[in-house]
Protein backbone atom coordinates (compact mmCIF):
# COMPACT_ATOMS: atom_id res chain seq x y z
CA UNK A 1 0.00 0.00 0.00
CA UNK A 2 1.14 3.39 -0.91
CA UNK A 3 2.07 5.66 1.93
CA UNK A 4 0.01 9.07 0.95
CA UNK A 5 -2.95 8.78 -1.87
CA UNK A 6 -4.50 11.67 -3.50
CA UNK A 7 -8.26 10.45 -5.01
CA UNK A 8 -10.26 13.17 -7.10
CA UNK A 9 -8.31 15.83 -5.04
CA UNK A 10 -9.96 19.40 -5.33
CA UNK A 11 -9.63 22.76 -3.99
CA UNK A 12 -12.03 25.25 -5.07
CA UNK A 13 -11.66 29.16 -3.30
CA UNK A 14 -14.14 31.49 -2.81
CA UNK A 15 -17.05 29.24 -3.35
CA UNK A 16 -20.20 31.02 -4.70
CA UNK A 17 -18.21 34.44 -4.65
CA UNK A 18 -17.48 36.45 -8.10
CA UNK A 19 -13.68 35.23 -7.06
CA UNK A 20 -14.39 31.41 -7.23
CA UNK A 21 -11.46 29.90 -8.00
CA UNK A 22 -10.30 26.36 -8.57
CA UNK A 23 -6.34 25.77 -7.71
CA UNK A 24 -6.44 21.88 -7.62
CA UNK A 25 -8.76 20.48 -9.55
CA UNK A 26 -9.26 16.31 -9.50
CA UNK A 27 -6.06 14.82 -9.15
CA UNK A 28 -5.16 11.33 -8.40
CA UNK A 29 -1.53 10.29 -7.22
CA UNK A 30 0.59 7.70 -5.37
CA UNK A 31 3.50 8.42 -3.50
CA UNK A 32 5.28 5.40 -2.23
CA UNK A 33 7.87 4.74 0.77
CA UNK A 34 11.16 6.32 0.32
CA UNK A 35 9.76 8.22 -2.93
CA UNK A 36 12.26 11.55 -3.82
CA UNK A 37 9.20 13.20 -5.72
CA UNK A 38 10.03 16.79 -7.54
CA UNK A 39 7.18 18.78 -8.05
CA UNK A 40 7.28 21.44 -10.81
CA UNK A 41 4.51 23.77 -12.18
CA UNK A 42 4.86 27.34 -13.21
CA UNK A 43 3.48 30.14 -10.68
CA UNK A 44 -0.47 29.63 -10.04
CA UNK A 45 0.17 25.80 -11.07
CA UNK A 46 -1.72 24.67 -7.56
CA UNK A 47 1.62 23.64 -5.94
CA UNK A 48 1.46 25.07 -2.81
CA UNK A 49 -2.28 24.35 -2.16
CA UNK A 50 -1.53 20.65 -3.26
CA UNK A 51 0.89 20.84 -0.45
CA UNK A 52 -0.98 22.21 2.19
CA UNK A 53 -3.80 19.66 1.76
CA UNK A 54 -1.09 16.81 2.09
CA UNK A 55 -0.52 17.72 5.50
CA UNK A 56 -4.17 18.87 6.34
CA UNK A 57 -3.52 22.73 6.42
CA UNK A 58 -6.10 23.17 3.76
CA UNK A 59 -9.13 20.92 4.01
CA UNK A 60 -9.96 19.89 0.54
CA UNK A 61 -13.20 20.60 -0.77
CA UNK A 62 -13.60 17.51 -2.48
CA UNK A 63 -11.88 14.39 -2.90
CA UNK A 64 -9.56 12.67 0.01
CA UNK A 65 -6.26 12.65 0.58
CA UNK A 66 -5.50 8.89 2.02
CA UNK A 67 -2.38 8.66 4.63
CA UNK A 68 -1.74 5.04 5.09
CA UNK A 69 -5.30 4.07 3.47
CA UNK A 70 -7.59 6.77 5.92
CA UNK A 71 -8.73 9.60 5.14
CA UNK A 72 -6.72 12.28 6.73
CA UNK A 73 -10.08 14.67 7.71
CA UNK A 74 -12.15 11.08 8.74
CA UNK A 75 -11.39 12.45 12.42
CA UNK A 76 -10.77 16.63 12.16
CA UNK A 77 -9.85 16.71 15.55
CA UNK A 78 -7.18 14.29 14.84
CA UNK A 79 -5.49 16.63 11.99
CA UNK A 80 -2.84 17.69 14.65
CA UNK A 81 -1.38 14.03 14.34
CA UNK A 82 -1.42 14.31 10.55
CA UNK A 83 0.64 17.11 10.84
CA UNK A 84 3.59 15.86 12.53
CA UNK A 85 3.57 12.82 10.29
CA UNK A 86 3.30 14.97 6.83
CA UNK A 87 6.00 17.34 7.61
CA UNK A 88 5.78 20.67 5.90
CA UNK A 89 8.61 23.11 5.26
CA UNK A 90 7.45 26.50 3.88
CA UNK A 91 9.33 28.99 1.71
CA UNK A 92 11.49 31.02 3.52
CA UNK A 93 11.33 29.00 6.59
CA UNK A 94 13.80 31.24 8.63
CA UNK A 95 10.78 33.82 8.57
CA UNK A 96 8.61 31.89 11.24
CA UNK A 97 11.48 30.94 13.76
CA UNK A 98 10.54 32.95 17.19
CA UNK A 99 12.20 31.40 20.32
CA UNK A 100 15.14 32.92 22.17
CA UNK A 101 17.77 30.41 21.47
CA UNK A 102 17.83 27.69 17.95
CA UNK A 103 17.21 24.85 20.58
CA UNK A 104 14.20 26.06 21.61
CA UNK A 105 13.42 26.93 18.23
CA UNK A 106 14.07 23.38 16.73
CA UNK A 107 12.13 22.03 19.79
CA UNK A 108 8.90 23.59 19.53
CA UNK A 109 7.67 20.86 17.04
CA UNK A 110 8.38 17.96 19.22
CA UNK A 111 7.15 19.57 22.39
CA UNK A 112 3.62 20.11 20.65
CA UNK A 113 3.70 16.34 20.18
CA UNK A 114 4.04 16.07 23.69
CA UNK A 115 7.71 13.71 23.52
CA UNK A 116 9.32 13.53 26.85
CA UNK A 117 12.20 15.96 27.71
CA UNK A 118 14.54 13.17 27.16
CA UNK A 119 13.23 12.11 23.89
CA UNK A 120 12.80 16.24 22.44
CA UNK A 121 16.53 16.84 23.79
CA UNK A 122 17.88 13.64 21.04
CA UNK A 123 15.40 14.41 18.14
CA UNK A 124 16.78 18.54 18.64
CA UNK A 125 20.30 16.67 18.22
CA UNK A 126 19.66 14.40 15.74
CA UNK A 127 18.03 16.96 13.75
CA UNK A 128 20.93 19.44 14.17
CA UNK A 129 22.90 17.01 12.56
CA UNK A 130 20.99 16.49 9.77
CA UNK A 131 21.36 19.94 8.56
CA UNK A 132 25.09 20.59 9.97
CA UNK A 133 24.44 23.03 12.67
CA UNK A 134 26.89 23.32 14.98
CA UNK A 135 25.64 21.85 18.30
CA UNK A 136 27.46 25.63 20.27
CA UNK A 137 24.62 27.38 17.53
CA UNK A 138 21.69 25.90 19.06
CA UNK A 139 22.41 28.08 22.86
CA UNK A 140 22.59 30.91 20.31
CA UNK A 141 19.28 33.23 19.50
CA UNK A 142 18.33 32.18 15.64
CA UNK A 143 18.14 36.01 15.07
CA UNK A 144 21.82 36.18 15.40
CA UNK A 145 22.50 33.58 12.93
CA UNK A 146 23.30 33.88 8.92
CA UNK A 147 20.53 33.72 6.30
CA UNK A 148 21.63 30.07 5.11
CA UNK A 149 22.49 28.83 9.14
CA UNK A 150 18.77 30.20 9.60
CA UNK A 151 16.85 28.12 6.75
CA UNK A 152 18.79 24.95 8.50
CA UNK A 153 17.70 26.04 11.54
CA UNK A 154 14.07 26.46 10.69
CA UNK A 155 14.38 23.05 7.96
CA UNK A 156 15.86 21.07 11.61
CA UNK A 157 12.51 22.65 13.68
CA UNK A 158 10.35 20.36 10.88
CA UNK A 159 12.62 17.21 10.70
CA UNK A 160 12.98 17.20 14.57
CA UNK A 161 9.07 15.80 14.11
CA UNK A 162 10.75 12.94 12.12
CA UNK A 163 8.18 13.12 9.65
CA UNK A 164 7.37 10.16 7.47
CA UNK A 165 6.92 12.05 4.69
CA UNK A 166 8.65 15.57 4.48
CA UNK A 167 7.54 18.33 1.73
CA UNK A 168 9.68 21.36 0.78
CA UNK A 169 8.54 23.99 -0.50
CA UNK A 170 11.96 25.75 -2.54
CA UNK A 171 14.04 24.88 0.51
CA UNK A 172 16.97 26.19 -1.75
CA UNK A 173 15.73 30.15 -2.47
CA UNK A 174 18.04 32.45 -2.15
CA UNK A 175 20.91 30.23 -1.25
CA UNK A 176 24.11 30.26 -2.71
CA UNK A 177 25.52 27.56 -4.72
CA UNK A 178 27.21 26.37 -1.64
CA UNK A 179 24.60 26.38 1.04
CA UNK A 180 21.76 24.89 -1.82
CA UNK A 181 24.00 21.74 -2.00
CA UNK A 182 24.15 21.49 1.60
CA UNK A 183 20.80 21.60 2.27
CA UNK A 184 19.83 19.11 -0.69
CA UNK A 185 22.35 16.36 0.24
CA UNK A 186 20.51 16.92 3.79
CA UNK A 187 17.41 16.21 2.15
CA UNK A 188 18.52 13.18 0.44
CA UNK A 189 20.47 11.72 3.64
CA UNK A 190 17.43 12.34 5.57
CA UNK A 191 15.48 10.22 3.32
CA UNK A 192 18.36 7.48 3.21
CA UNK A 193 18.19 7.42 6.76
CA UNK A 194 14.41 7.27 7.60
CA UNK A 195 12.79 5.88 4.19
CA UNK A 196 10.57 8.44 4.80
CA UNK A 197 9.19 9.66 1.55
CA UNK A 198 10.01 13.40 0.27
CA UNK A 199 8.18 16.22 -1.93
CA UNK A 200 10.21 18.75 -2.87
CA UNK A 201 8.64 21.78 -4.72
CA UNK A 202 11.04 23.90 -6.33
CA UNK A 203 11.70 26.12 -9.76
CA UNK A 204 15.19 25.01 -10.10
CA UNK A 205 15.07 22.40 -12.84
CA UNK A 206 18.77 21.71 -11.47
CA UNK A 207 17.65 21.24 -8.16
CA UNK A 208 15.15 18.27 -9.33
CA UNK A 209 17.28 16.98 -11.38
CA UNK A 210 19.77 16.24 -9.60
CA UNK A 211 18.25 14.63 -6.17
CA UNK A 212 14.20 13.62 -7.69
CA UNK A 213 14.11 9.89 -8.68
CA UNK A 214 10.27 10.68 -10.14
CA UNK A 215 9.13 14.34 -10.94
CA UNK A 216 5.24 15.67 -10.88
CA UNK A 217 4.71 18.46 -13.50
CA UNK A 218 1.18 20.33 -12.59
CA UNK A 219 -0.37 22.44 -14.87
CA UNK A 220 -3.72 24.81 -13.94
CA UNK A 221 -3.98 22.49 -11.18
CA UNK A 222 -3.63 19.33 -12.85
CA UNK A 223 -1.10 16.63 -13.06
CA UNK A 224 0.14 17.07 -16.43
CA UNK A 225 2.65 14.49 -16.22
CA UNK A 226 4.37 12.35 -13.68
CA UNK A 227 6.98 10.03 -13.93
CA UNK A 228 10.50 9.24 -13.56
CA UNK A 229 13.34 12.16 -13.79
CA UNK A 230 14.58 10.92 -17.28
CA UNK A 231 11.41 10.47 -18.61
CA UNK A 232 10.35 13.44 -18.02
CA UNK A 233 13.00 15.43 -19.07
CA UNK A 234 13.08 13.66 -21.99
CA UNK A 235 9.93 15.60 -23.13
CA UNK A 236 11.49 19.13 -23.10
CA UNK A 237 9.54 20.41 -25.69
CA UNK A 238 6.15 19.43 -23.98
CA UNK A 239 7.81 20.97 -20.47
CA UNK A 240 8.13 24.16 -22.44
CA UNK A 241 4.88 24.75 -23.44
CA UNK A 242 4.02 24.61 -19.82
CA UNK A 243 6.06 27.50 -19.47
CA UNK A 244 8.71 25.26 -17.84
CA UNK A 245 12.47 24.14 -18.75
CA UNK A 246 14.66 21.36 -18.50
CA UNK A 247 17.76 21.41 -16.99
CA UNK A 248 20.36 23.46 -18.54
CA UNK A 249 22.63 20.28 -19.15
CA UNK A 250 19.89 18.71 -21.03
CA UNK A 251 19.81 21.44 -23.24
CA UNK A 252 22.84 21.68 -24.25
CA UNK A 253 23.05 17.91 -25.19
CA UNK A 254 19.45 18.67 -27.32
CA UNK A 255 21.71 21.56 -29.10
CA UNK A 256 25.11 18.85 -29.84
CA UNK A 257 22.50 16.60 -31.12
CA UNK A 258 20.92 18.93 -33.28
CA UNK A 259 23.99 19.62 -34.55
CA UNK A 260 24.24 15.90 -35.51
CA UNK A 261 27.28 15.10 -32.94
CA UNK A 262 26.77 11.57 -31.89
CA UNK A 263 25.73 12.00 -27.99
CA UNK A 264 23.60 9.36 -26.85
CA UNK A 265 20.78 9.03 -24.00
CA UNK A 266 19.97 11.67 -22.40
CA UNK A 267 21.82 13.88 -19.46
CA UNK A 268 20.12 16.07 -16.67
CA UNK A 269 22.98 16.35 -14.15
CA UNK A 270 26.37 17.49 -14.85
CA UNK A 271 27.77 14.05 -13.66
CA UNK A 272 25.89 12.23 -16.58
CA UNK A 273 27.17 14.82 -19.37
CA UNK A 274 30.59 13.95 -17.96
CA UNK A 275 30.06 10.21 -18.33
CA UNK A 276 28.63 10.36 -21.59
CA UNK A 277 30.85 12.85 -22.94
CA UNK A 278 34.26 11.80 -21.49
CA UNK A 279 34.14 8.66 -24.16
CA UNK A 280 33.49 11.18 -27.20
CA UNK A 281 36.81 13.74 -25.88
CA UNK A 282 39.24 10.44 -25.49
CA UNK A 283 38.46 9.52 -29.44
CA UNK A 284 39.80 13.10 -29.77
CA UNK A 285 39.26 15.15 -32.85
CA UNK A 286 36.13 16.16 -33.95
CA UNK A 287 35.33 16.42 -30.47
CA UNK A 288 37.14 18.80 -29.01
CA UNK A 289 34.75 20.95 -30.16
CA UNK A 290 32.31 20.06 -27.81
CA UNK B 1 -3.70 48.62 -6.86
CA UNK B 2 -5.92 45.03 -6.16
CA UNK B 3 -5.09 44.93 -2.73
CA UNK B 4 -5.97 48.57 -1.76
CA UNK B 5 -9.29 46.96 -2.46
CA UNK B 6 -9.18 44.45 0.00
CA UNK B 7 -9.07 46.91 2.70
CA UNK B 8 -11.49 49.65 3.89
CA UNK B 9 -14.38 49.84 2.19
CA UNK B 10 -13.75 51.89 -1.09
CA UNK B 11 -16.38 51.01 -3.78
CA UNK B 12 -14.93 51.87 -7.05
CA UNK B 13 -17.14 53.66 -9.62
CA UNK B 14 -17.13 57.20 -11.69
CA UNK B 15 -20.24 58.36 -9.51
CA UNK B 16 -20.13 62.46 -9.09
CA UNK B 17 -19.82 61.65 -5.75
CA UNK B 18 -16.56 59.46 -6.34
CA UNK B 19 -15.07 62.44 -9.13
CA UNK B 20 -15.67 64.97 -6.04
CA UNK B 21 -12.39 66.68 -4.83
CA UNK B 22 -11.57 64.76 -2.01
CA UNK B 23 -10.61 67.64 -0.04
CA UNK B 24 -14.05 69.22 -1.12
CA UNK B 25 -15.87 65.46 -0.11
CA UNK B 26 -14.05 65.75 3.29
CA UNK B 27 -15.38 69.36 4.18
CA UNK B 28 -18.78 68.54 3.30
CA UNK B 29 -18.78 65.47 4.63
CA UNK B 30 -17.39 66.63 7.79
CA UNK B 31 -19.40 69.70 7.89
CA UNK B 32 -22.15 67.50 7.75
CA UNK B 33 -21.71 65.30 10.64
CA UNK B 34 -21.59 68.03 12.86
CA UNK B 35 -24.89 69.53 10.93
CA UNK B 36 -26.79 66.74 11.70
CA UNK B 37 -26.74 67.26 15.29
CA UNK B 38 -27.74 70.92 14.64
CA UNK B 39 -31.36 70.53 13.96
CA UNK B 40 -34.02 70.88 17.03
CA UNK B 41 -37.04 70.25 15.60
CA UNK B 42 -38.29 67.93 12.60
CA UNK B 43 -37.85 70.11 9.63
CA UNK B 44 -34.51 71.29 10.38
CA UNK B 45 -33.98 67.31 10.69
CA UNK B 46 -35.83 66.57 7.55
CA UNK B 47 -33.40 69.12 5.24
CA UNK B 48 -30.33 67.20 6.99
CA UNK B 49 -32.04 63.96 5.34
CA UNK B 50 -33.26 65.37 2.06
CA UNK B 51 -29.22 66.54 1.46
CA UNK B 52 -28.36 63.18 2.59
CA UNK B 53 -30.59 61.18 -0.13
CA UNK B 54 -28.85 63.73 -2.71
CA UNK B 55 -25.92 61.92 -1.50
CA UNK B 56 -27.14 58.54 -1.74
CA UNK B 57 -28.33 59.60 -5.28
CA UNK B 58 -25.06 61.16 -6.60
CA UNK B 59 -22.93 58.21 -5.03
CA UNK B 60 -24.37 55.80 -7.90
CA UNK B 61 -24.03 52.94 -4.57
CA UNK B 62 -26.46 49.74 -4.68
CA UNK B 63 -28.45 50.41 -2.03
CA UNK B 64 -27.99 46.58 -0.06
CA UNK B 65 -24.12 48.31 0.39
CA UNK B 66 -25.45 51.19 2.01
CA UNK B 67 -27.48 49.06 4.52
CA UNK B 68 -24.57 46.82 4.99
CA UNK B 69 -22.82 50.09 6.74
CA UNK B 70 -25.59 50.16 8.83
CA UNK B 71 -25.66 46.32 10.49
CA UNK B 72 -22.75 47.32 13.13
CA UNK B 73 -25.11 50.09 14.45
CA UNK B 74 -28.14 48.52 14.34
CA UNK B 75 -28.19 47.22 18.36
CA UNK B 76 -27.16 50.39 19.37
CA UNK B 77 -29.94 52.24 17.16
CA UNK B 78 -31.93 49.93 19.06
CA UNK B 79 -30.75 50.31 22.70
CA UNK B 80 -30.96 53.91 22.62
CA UNK B 81 -34.36 54.24 20.83
CA UNK B 82 -35.73 51.51 23.52
CA UNK B 83 -34.69 53.96 26.47
CA UNK B 84 -35.90 57.11 25.32
CA UNK B 85 -39.59 54.98 24.86
CA UNK B 86 -39.33 54.18 27.91
CA UNK B 87 -37.86 57.02 29.99
CA UNK B 88 -39.30 60.16 28.48
CA UNK B 89 -42.69 61.54 30.19
CA UNK B 90 -44.10 63.62 28.08
CA UNK B 91 -47.61 63.91 25.88
CA UNK B 92 -50.51 61.39 25.71
CA UNK B 93 -50.06 58.50 27.83
CA UNK B 94 -50.18 55.53 25.26
CA UNK B 95 -49.80 52.52 27.19
CA UNK B 96 -49.17 51.73 30.83
CA UNK B 97 -48.05 48.89 32.69
CA UNK B 98 -47.08 49.30 35.84
CA UNK B 99 -44.30 52.10 36.54
CA UNK B 100 -43.73 51.61 32.68
CA UNK B 101 -45.07 54.35 30.51
CA UNK B 102 -44.88 54.24 26.15
CA UNK B 103 -45.81 58.36 25.53
CA UNK B 104 -46.15 60.07 22.00
CA UNK B 105 -43.06 62.38 23.43
CA UNK B 106 -40.97 59.19 23.86
CA UNK B 107 -41.93 57.74 20.54
CA UNK B 108 -41.18 60.95 18.40
CA UNK B 109 -37.87 61.38 20.62
CA UNK B 110 -36.79 58.10 19.88
CA UNK B 111 -37.62 57.88 15.68
CA UNK B 112 -35.90 61.89 16.16
CA UNK B 113 -32.33 60.25 17.74
CA UNK B 114 -32.42 57.24 15.91
CA UNK B 115 -32.68 59.00 12.54
CA UNK B 116 -30.19 61.57 13.33
CA UNK B 117 -28.02 58.33 14.21
CA UNK B 118 -28.04 56.25 10.90
CA UNK B 119 -27.95 60.18 8.89
CA UNK B 120 -24.46 60.21 10.82
CA UNK B 121 -23.52 56.89 9.81
CA UNK B 122 -24.80 56.41 6.24
CA UNK B 123 -22.98 60.15 5.64
CA UNK B 124 -19.84 58.74 7.07
CA UNK B 125 -19.46 55.69 4.97
CA UNK B 126 -20.90 57.45 1.96
CA UNK B 127 -17.32 59.00 2.25
CA UNK B 128 -15.48 56.20 2.99
CA UNK B 129 -17.55 54.13 -0.17
CA UNK B 130 -16.51 56.79 -2.52
CA UNK B 131 -12.71 57.51 -1.80
CA UNK B 132 -10.13 55.38 -1.66
CA UNK B 133 -7.74 55.37 1.53
CA UNK B 134 -5.00 57.36 0.06
CA UNK B 135 -6.75 59.64 -1.74
CA UNK B 136 -8.00 60.16 1.66
CA UNK B 137 -5.29 60.68 3.26
CA UNK B 138 -3.88 62.44 0.18
CA UNK B 139 -6.98 64.62 0.55
CA UNK B 140 -5.91 65.18 4.90
CA UNK B 141 -2.53 66.45 3.94
CA UNK B 142 -3.60 69.35 2.32
CA UNK B 143 -6.22 69.90 4.40
CA UNK B 144 -4.40 69.97 7.07
CA UNK B 145 -0.89 71.55 5.29
CA UNK B 146 -1.34 75.05 7.39
CA UNK B 147 -0.55 73.09 10.87
CA UNK B 148 2.67 73.40 9.43
CA UNK B 149 2.82 76.90 10.94
CA UNK B 150 2.85 75.06 14.09
CA UNK B 151 5.45 73.20 13.20
CA UNK B 152 3.33 69.60 12.51
CA UNK B 153 4.95 67.97 10.04
CA UNK B 154 1.68 67.47 7.76
CA UNK B 155 3.65 65.37 5.26
CA UNK B 156 5.08 62.82 7.35
CA UNK B 157 1.98 61.94 9.21
CA UNK B 158 0.10 61.50 5.93
CA UNK B 159 2.74 59.48 4.24
CA UNK B 160 2.61 57.29 7.80
CA UNK B 161 -1.23 56.61 7.37
CA UNK B 162 -0.69 55.70 3.94
CA UNK B 163 2.46 53.05 4.27
CA UNK B 164 0.11 51.82 7.00
CA UNK B 165 -2.68 51.33 5.12
CA UNK B 166 -0.66 50.22 2.24
CA UNK B 167 0.91 47.27 4.36
CA UNK B 168 -2.07 45.91 6.28
CA UNK B 169 -3.03 43.60 2.89
CA UNK B 170 0.58 42.52 3.04
CA UNK B 171 0.79 41.76 6.70
CA UNK B 172 -2.39 39.94 6.59
CA UNK B 173 -0.85 37.84 4.09
CA UNK B 174 2.25 37.09 5.97
CA UNK B 175 0.06 36.29 9.61
CA UNK B 176 -1.50 33.71 7.56
CA UNK B 177 1.79 32.16 6.39
CA UNK B 178 3.39 32.35 9.61
CA UNK B 179 0.31 30.52 11.17
CA UNK B 180 0.42 28.06 8.29
CA UNK B 181 3.62 27.39 9.10
CA UNK B 182 3.37 27.17 12.50
CA UNK B 183 0.85 25.05 12.67
CA UNK B 184 2.43 22.66 10.08
CA UNK B 185 5.02 22.16 13.51
CA UNK B 186 1.69 21.42 15.27
CA UNK B 187 0.90 24.79 17.06
CA UNK B 188 -2.29 24.34 18.74
CA UNK B 189 -4.30 27.75 18.14
CA UNK B 190 -7.96 26.97 18.37
CA UNK B 191 -8.13 25.00 22.03
CA UNK B 192 -7.18 26.18 25.90
CA UNK B 193 -7.98 28.12 27.98
CA UNK B 194 -7.47 31.96 27.59
CA UNK B 195 -3.89 31.84 28.62
CA UNK B 196 -3.11 29.04 26.45
CA UNK B 197 -4.84 30.78 23.79
CA UNK B 198 -2.48 34.46 24.57
CA UNK B 199 0.57 31.77 25.02
CA UNK B 200 0.09 30.29 21.28
CA UNK B 201 -0.25 33.50 19.45
CA UNK B 202 4.13 34.14 20.77
CA UNK B 203 4.80 31.97 17.61
CA UNK B 204 2.70 34.11 15.72
CA UNK B 205 3.83 37.77 16.69
CA UNK B 206 7.43 37.30 16.99
CA UNK B 207 7.86 36.09 13.41
CA UNK B 208 5.15 39.24 12.47
CA UNK B 209 6.84 41.65 14.41
CA UNK B 210 10.55 41.15 12.73
CA UNK B 211 9.05 40.72 9.74
CA UNK B 212 7.49 44.23 10.01
CA UNK B 213 11.18 45.55 11.37
CA UNK B 214 12.35 43.59 8.09
CA UNK B 215 9.86 45.21 5.90
CA UNK B 216 10.16 48.76 6.88
CA UNK B 217 13.94 48.28 7.25
CA UNK B 218 13.90 47.61 3.33
CA UNK B 219 11.17 49.93 2.40
CA UNK B 220 13.27 52.78 4.22
CA UNK B 221 16.03 51.68 1.67
CA UNK B 222 14.22 52.11 -1.17
CA UNK B 223 12.79 55.30 -0.73
CA UNK B 224 16.10 56.59 0.19
CA UNK B 225 17.35 54.88 -3.02
CA UNK B 226 15.02 57.25 -5.02
CA UNK B 227 15.54 60.07 -3.14
CA UNK B 228 13.09 60.79 -1.22
CA UNK B 229 14.04 63.17 1.01
CA UNK B 230 10.38 64.59 2.87
CA UNK B 231 7.95 66.83 1.46
CA UNK B 232 9.71 69.87 1.13
CA UNK B 233 9.80 70.51 -2.80
CA UNK B 234 7.36 67.33 -3.65
CA UNK B 235 5.85 67.33 -6.61
CA UNK B 236 2.43 65.16 -7.05
CA UNK B 237 1.94 62.91 -9.67
CA UNK B 238 -2.45 63.14 -9.17
CA UNK B 239 -3.04 67.29 -9.14
CA UNK B 240 -6.41 67.79 -7.56
CA UNK B 241 -8.41 70.58 -8.70
CA UNK B 242 -11.50 72.29 -6.86
CA UNK B 243 -13.94 72.56 -10.17
CA UNK B 244 -17.45 74.23 -10.22
CA UNK B 245 -19.38 71.15 -9.12
CA UNK B 246 -17.41 71.17 -6.05
CA UNK B 247 -17.97 75.20 -5.47
CA UNK B 248 -21.59 74.12 -5.68
CA UNK B 249 -21.14 71.50 -3.52
CA UNK B 250 -19.71 73.79 -0.52
CA UNK B 251 -22.70 76.28 -1.05
CA UNK B 252 -25.39 74.11 -0.99
CA UNK B 253 -23.27 72.27 2.70
CA UNK B 254 -23.41 76.17 3.84
CA UNK B 255 -27.28 76.60 2.40
CA UNK B 256 -27.64 74.14 4.64
CA UNK B 257 -26.39 74.94 7.94
CA UNK B 258 -28.10 78.00 7.53
CA UNK B 259 -31.52 76.97 6.86
CA UNK B 260 -30.83 74.48 9.76
CA UNK B 261 -30.46 77.68 11.92
CA UNK B 262 -32.91 79.09 10.72
CA UNK B 263 -35.30 76.53 11.47
CA UNK B 264 -34.10 76.22 15.11
CA UNK B 265 -34.57 79.98 15.97
CA UNK B 266 -38.29 80.48 14.31
CA UNK B 267 -40.05 76.82 15.05
CA UNK B 268 -40.18 75.32 18.74
CA UNK B 269 -37.74 72.55 19.72
CA UNK B 270 -39.25 69.48 18.99
CA UNK B 271 -37.34 67.33 21.55
CA UNK B 272 -37.15 66.80 25.14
Amino acid sequence: MSILETRDLTMTYGIKTPFEKTAVCGIDLTFEKGDLVGIIGHTGSGKSTLMQMLNGLLKPTAGQVLLDGTDIWADPKNIRSVRFRVGLVFQYPEHQLFEETCYRDIAFGPKNMGLSEEEIDTRVRVAASYVDLDPELLQKSPFDLSGGEKRRVAIAGVLAMRPEILILDEPTAGLDPKGRDTILNQIRAYRDENDATVLLVSHSMEDVARIADKVLVLDHGQVAMYDTTEAVFSRAEELSSLGLSVPAVTRIFMGLRAKGLPVGGNAYTVEQAVSALLPHLRKGGDADAV
Amino acid sequence: MLSELTIGQFFPGRSPLHRMDPRVKLVVIFTYIVLIFVPQNWLGLGLGLAFLLTGVLLSQLPVRLILRSLRPILFIVLITSVLNILYIDSGTVLLQWGWLKITTGGISNAVFIALRIVALIVGSSLLTYTTSPTTLTDAMERLMSPLRVIRINVHEIAMMMTIALRFIPTLMEETDKIMSAQKARGADLESGNLLQRVRALVPILIPLLVSSFRRAADLATAMECRCYHGGDGRTRMKQLHVRRSDVCYLLATAALLAAMILCNLLLPSALI
